[in-house]
């Protein structure tokens, strides 16, 4: 069979890039339907989920989406740039540039 | 494995660096989103003025986060100083 069943503690066989990777991806999961939700859901006289909230939930996550990648973008820009100061300052020192 | 070799050592500071990356980060993106976006979502894209806003907000933090860097690591030569007198 090809099934492979966990061994011992079952998480041999996995890279442990990939669970930092899922981790990471649940942990933003979580953060982001406790934003959501708190900031959508004000109204506890009804059971089911009103059309207006069902928008709102969903604007908020597409929104959240937009502005984690714009604020990577602009993260990694200031990164790239710390990061030739860096250089160019061991450099002026002559020394070689170390991270 | 009776000690770390220099590799390791270098190795587990590197790893260290980049969690205190990916922390600071977080905590960036959540501090922005916070400050920068109204928590009223008539609309999924991103209004110019909240986009000004976090571009404003990560700039301002990572300046921040450098200039408290440097604080600290005067404030703690100093206290080594002190020490060694």
């Amino acid at each position: 069979m090809s099934v492979s069943l966990p061994t011992s503690n079952g998480f041999e066989n996995i890279d442990p890039e990939q669970i930092k990777t899922f981790k990471d991806f649940l942990i933003s999961y979580n953060k982001l339907s406790e934003l959501c939700f708190n900031d959508c859901i004000t109204d506890f006289t009804s059971r089911s989920i009103r059309n207006t909230e069902d928008k709102c939930t969903s604007n908020c996550l597409e929104k959240f989406l937009k502005v984690n990648q714009r604020i990577s973008q602009r993260f990694q820009e200031f990164q790239i740039l710390a990061n030739e100061n860096a250089m160019a300052a061991s450099q002026k020192l002559g020394q070689p540039f170390q991270i | 494995m009776a000690q770390a070799t220099e590799a390791q050592k270098i190795q587990l500071l590197q790893d260290l660096e980049i969690e205190m990356m990916a922390d600071m980060f977080n905590r960036l993106t959540t501090s922005c989103h916070r400050k920068c976006i109204p928590p009223v979502y008539n609309d999924s894209e991103i209004a110019k003025g909240e986009a000004v806003c976090i571009d404003r907000c990560v700039a301002k933090f990572l300046d921040i986060h450098e200039r408290i860097g440097k604080k600290l690591g005067q404030l703690s030569m100093q206290d080594e100083n002190l020490l060694k007198k």
